[in-house]
């Protein structure tokens, strides 16, 4: 990600309120933030990101700044006030507001006993602090001088509800913002914020950590070149994803995987037909960027043509690094991609998305016949292509290309092989993990995020290890049907993880949990493995030879007889054998309660 | 692209599709229950068993030569291992020596036992959290899985680390910042956890990741390395101490913002950190706390029909079964009559007679509850920014650049359509 502040991209700005508001940073535009004031986006551009700005002026007509750079030690004034902290503070009977005591428990400073805080003190009105801010060109410190000054019983407070009164107030008035870089966790709290939660399935930023870190995604390595570095063959890097959250869940893998911000394409993650392509429209002295610079417009149409193979074949062509997105609807929601340079309707070829994000449809994907983009168009001759107007000829090609494209994305996601799967959808999640699990290797990490844990309990239990038992013993039971809606011996490690974050106040002599934050859901992952079963039956040990021993003999010892006599009891295994002996116990429990002696 | 063309060779990072000797993978035995191997065809340490090396556990014994080659994830039965006379390397000593003419070349093809299995799964920062050999305290997934995501580890970044540890946020990040050219530079002043890292590191494939110093930050510092980092997290018992070398010149981005956390059990540790960090012009200081919980789902059974059945609620399922109960017993007083009483081990033949067509999976409420060991406080984890560093030179020099039109931009998408136009025109083939 860039550093600096790029013309034409998003940012966020945090506001004293710490609300985040995302704005396009055009070239050349006033942006206006109401009553914090307007300033325009050239003094912007260029400039390093987290750095906090006061409007100091109106912007001015000759494009000077009017903007602050605040340095960090003013910040810090703000919340911390009278930094000369008395020895001792006793929280007082409302939790909040503090009495200051010495050391032999004397009250040394006044409380807020008998202050009302029912604004009666205040002795500006609204108006006039409306007039107040007009008047104002000091970025809000002299409005709230002004009103500190006016607040009647102002020395009747302490320092500390001193400091938080001034930070409170502060909140409302300051003219300042930070400039914060576009990315997931900022989008995360943009929505969460901004009353939009349902658009991203009220995904919290720590929620949204457990699953891409439960995902096991990540960067695969380039594999241009994997034959001659000597390594065995390693499965190249795809992903599947189901987003239902408007693209917040491929952002985020794809951060993970270092295909979100736009950077120097890697041409070790494309495919050797492209990479081809590439290498001649190079030669021929042509590639986007030559496009963008409008040279091209003198080349021959050789050339143009050439350009014009890169940019589609490029499309959704990466073979490694990859997202493949299943999606319900004949076209997915990524809206939120917008914000990281991607607009799916127009999409920039010199995003990484471009070649390494996919999309296929359920349909696609498991009834490839039944959909019309998979439909061989009708091949034409060269003499009907001879024929053909030129617009008819590049409409013919157009979708010529498409039907490859669909065709080939349909035959490698049928192919599996996927390196992990990630899903925020409101679909049951039985009936994705039936659909997608088989496209896993073995050893894949599968994540669900669901903002209720119902659906979860559901998923987890149709992997419990009664289920397994019961499917084991059971004749050709076929998957899906009600009692087995996944094949459930296909997952292990199956588990179920909440997270919470807690954020704190931290200031002298004032520090505690803030006193509010977001209720709503709470926010639920599902994690599982993906293996393969062994063929044919196999038992965990200690189960059925448990059953046909005498009862008397009971669970420390070991299930098969044969190897009872032999097994050793070093020190060095006593650990294990601890912990694996309530595992004989309970599985033996489990075969009675559900097989029944 | 710096280093992105070679492919890590760390299990962690990139896995072949069969599993090859001498790598890590854990067998898989239950959730609680993942035992780390490195994979070993030669039985170097010699063990004496005759199938080679072998990992034994209680769900039986698996012979490395039945792990090497199968892909990943495969359900591995265990097979009969003389465990009793052989093995347990010192104490037989003796022996293996005397057999030593007869039998060292010749490994024995394992005998596949008759029950006991195992899933062979590769190694990820979170299964390697669970099962890693504990020196010190670790950081756990939801803690670090938020770490770094809020210090944005991705793809690139360089990240500093201290201490070290046991190396479990180690791999975490290692897994975070693998690509374009990320690296972990990592610290430990403890010399044995420090050695036992770099060994396990380098077990692990991933020394070329990580850089790891044999060090006091507190007192000498992060320098040394040839990357500027961009990313910091300290999990030291004294992090104000550590973070006066954090600099420019010096271990930080000059041309990055920088990001750290530290992570500290204490609410003093956060006060004297957070002070010290204000001081230092950090800025965007932020506290707090993750709480996680893990959840145990079961299906909870409560009626008359599972008396005598173990780890359910025998008790009356409603009040109709209440109620039917007591009216028999009842009846039974009003009339006397006893050749109709049912007696307890009827009722229970019974039960057991019927649970066999019952379907016990699927009945009963299906439940959630927090699992029994619930973490309620790991530590506080305090986040700031350093911006990047600019000067007034850099103020100026970006006061008088050519900001691009936004009219030319337009221009770009029309001469795209241009030149589709004029291909079209054209008459291509393909
Ligand atoms: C709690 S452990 C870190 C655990 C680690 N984060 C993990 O996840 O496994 C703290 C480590 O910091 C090391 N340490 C403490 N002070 C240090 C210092 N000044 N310089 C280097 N290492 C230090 C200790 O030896 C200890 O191993």
């Amino acid at each position: 990600m860039d550093e600096l502040i790029r013309s034409g991209s998003y940012v966020a700005l945090q506001l004293p309120s710490e609300l985040l508001k995302v704005v396009e940073i055009q070239p050349n535009i006033t942006i206006s933030l109401g009553k914090f004031g307007a300033f325009q986006t050239n003094n912007l551009i260029g400039r390093p990101f987290h750095v906090t700005y006061e409007i100091v002026d109106k912007p001015s007509r000759d494009g000077g700044s009017n903007l602050r750079p605040v340095p960090a030690a003013e910040l810090h004034e703000l919340g911390i006030g009278d930094t000369t902290t008395p020895d001792e503070a006793v929280i007082g009977n409302d939790g909040v507001d503090f009495e200051v005591v010495d050391t032999e428990g004397k009250v040394v400073m006044r409380t807020n006993q008998f202050i009302n805080e029912d604004g009666a003190n205040q002795i500006l009105t609204l108006e006039d602090i409306e007039a107040l801010k007009k008047a104002d060109n000091s970025a809000g410190k002299d409005v709230i001088a002004k009103i500190l000054e006016s607040h009647t019983s102002l020395d009747k407070k302490t320092a500390f509800s001193l400091a938080k009164y001034t930070l409170r107030k502060s909140r409302k008035y300051m003219k300042r913002f930070t400039v914060l870089p576009i990315d997931v966790p900022v989008i995360v709290k943009w929505v969460m914020d901004g009353k939009d939660a349902p658009r991203i399935m009220e995904m919290r930023e720590e929620t949204l950590s457990l699953v891409t870190s439960w995902s096991n995604v990540h960067w695969g390595g380039a594999h241009g070149n994997e034959s001659c570095n000597g390594l065995g063959q390693t499965d190249h890097n795809r992903w599947l994803v189901v987003d239902e959250i408007s693209g917040l869940l491929v952002a985020a893998m794809a951060e993970q995987m270092g295909i979100l911000h736009s950077r120097p394409r890697d041409s070790m993650s494309l495919s050797e037909d492209v990479l081809r392509n590439v290498a001649a429209t190079e030669i021929n002295g042509i590639s986007e960027s030559h496009e963008e610079s409008g040279r091209t417009k003198e080349s021959d149409p050789i050339r143009i043509q050439q350009a014009r193979i890169h940019r589609q074949e490029l499309f959704m062509s990466g073979t490694t690094n990859t997202i493949t997105l299943v999606h319900q609807n004949a076209q997915p929601n990524l809206s939120l991609l917008t914000y990281f340079g991607y607009n799916t309707s127009d999409p920039d070829m010199n995003h990484p998305l471009y070649t390494n994000l996919k999309e296929i449809s359920f349909l696609q994907l498991l009834h490839p016949e039944e959909d019309y983009g998979y439909l061989e168009p009708a091949e034409s001759t060269p003499e009907q292509l001879k024929e053909m107007k030129s617009r008819q000829k590049s409409a013919y090609y157009r979708k010529r290309r498409r039907w490859q494209r669909t065709k080939a994305i349909v035959e490698e996601t049928r192919a599996g092989g996927f390196a992990g799967l990630a899903v925020a959808s409101a679909m049951t999640p039985a009936s994705i993990l039936h659909t997608l699990v088989p496209l896993l290797r073995g050893g894949a990490q599968i994540v669900v995020y669901s903002p209720t844990v119902e659906p979860l309990t559901e998923i987890v239990d149709c992997y419990s290890k009664a289920r397994r038992s019961a499917f084991a013993l059971a004749e050709n039971p076929v998957v899906p049907c009600e009692e087995y809606p996944v094949d459930p011996r296909l997952l292990i490690g199956v588990s179920l993880h909440t997270a919470r974050s807690r954020p704190w106040q931290v200031l002298p002599g004032r520090t505690h949990p803030k006193m509010s934050g977001r209720g709503g859901s709470e926010g639920y992952v599902f994690v599982g493995t993906k293996v393969y079963p062994a063929e044919g039956t196999i038992e965990a040990r200690g189960f059925r030879k448990r059953r046909k021993l005498d009862v008397s003999t009971n669970g420390t010892q070991h299930g098969s007889p044969a190897l009872q006599s032999e097994l050793p009891h070093t020190e060095s295994q006593s650990e294990v054998d601890m912990e694996v002996d309530k595992e004989v116990v309970s599985l033996i429990d489990n075969a009675q309660s559900t097989v029944g002696d | 692209m710096t280093t992105s063309s070679a492919i890590s060779r760390s299990p962690f990072l990139n896995y072949t599709k069969t599993i090859e000797d001498e790598n890590l993978a854990l067998l898989y035995l239950r959730r609680d229950i993942q035992i780390p191997i490195i994979l070993n065809a030669q039985d170097r340490d010699d063990e004496g068993y005759h199938e080679g090396k072998v990992a034994n556990t209680r769900f039986g014994s698996f012979p490395h030569s039945t792990l090497i080659g199968v892909r990943w994830g495969s359900q591995i039965r265990a097979s009969t291992v003389d465990t009793g006379s052989r093995g347990r390397g010192k104490r037989n000593q003796k022996r293996k020596l005397e057999d030593e003419a007869q039998d060292s070349d010749v490994t024995k093809v394992p005998v596949r036992a008759d029950s006991g299995f195992a899933h062979l799964i590769p190694p990820t920062p979170e299964n390697w959290t669970t099962s890693l050999p504990h020196r010190t305290q670790v950081v756990y997934t939801h803690d670090s899985s938020y770490i770094l995501q809020r210090l944005r580890a991705r793809p690139g970044t360089i990240i500093i680390e201290a201490g070290a540890g046991s190396g479990s946020f180690t791999h975490a990040a290692c897994r975070a910042v693998y690509g374009h050219g990320g690296k972990v530079l990592s610290f430990e002043f403890h010399q044995p956890r420090y050695e036992k890292l770099q060994a396990e590191l380098q077990a692990h494939k991933l020394d070329d990741l990580v850089e790891l110093r044999h060090r006091d930050v507190c007192q000498d510092g992060f320098e040394g390395s040839d990357h500027k980092a961009n990313a910091v997290f300290l999990d030291l018992p004294a992090p104000w101490l550590a973070l006066k070398h954090l600099t420019r010149p010096g271990p930080l981005a000059r041309d990055k913002a920088v990001r750290i956390c530290t992570f500290s059990p204490c609410i003093e540790q956060v006060q004297r950190t957070v002070g010290d960090m204000r001081n230092l012009g950090w800025v965007d200081i932020e506290m707090v706390e993750i709480t996680a919980r893990r959840f145990e789902v079961r299906r909870d059974r409560v009626g008359h029909q599972e008396e005598g059945l173990k780890g359910v609620n025998s008790n009356a399922a409603s009040v109709d079964e209440a109620v039917s109960r007591l009216a028999e017993i009842q009846k039974r007083m009003i009339h006397g009559d006893d050749e109709e009483r049912v007696t307890k081990q009827c009722r229970l033949a019974k039960i057991k007679e019927a649970q066999t067509g019952r379907k016990l999976h699927i009945e009963g409420y299906l439940t959630h509850r927090s699992e029994i060991e619930a973490k309620l406080h790991t530590s506080y984890l305090v986040f700031a920014i350093l911006p990047m560093e600019w000067s007034e030179d850099d103020e100026v020099k970006a006061q008088n650049q050519v900001i691009p039109d936004p009219k030319k931009e337009k221009g770009k998408k029309q001469i795209r359509r241009e030149l589709r136009a004029k291909d079209e025109a054209n008459g291509n083939a393909e």
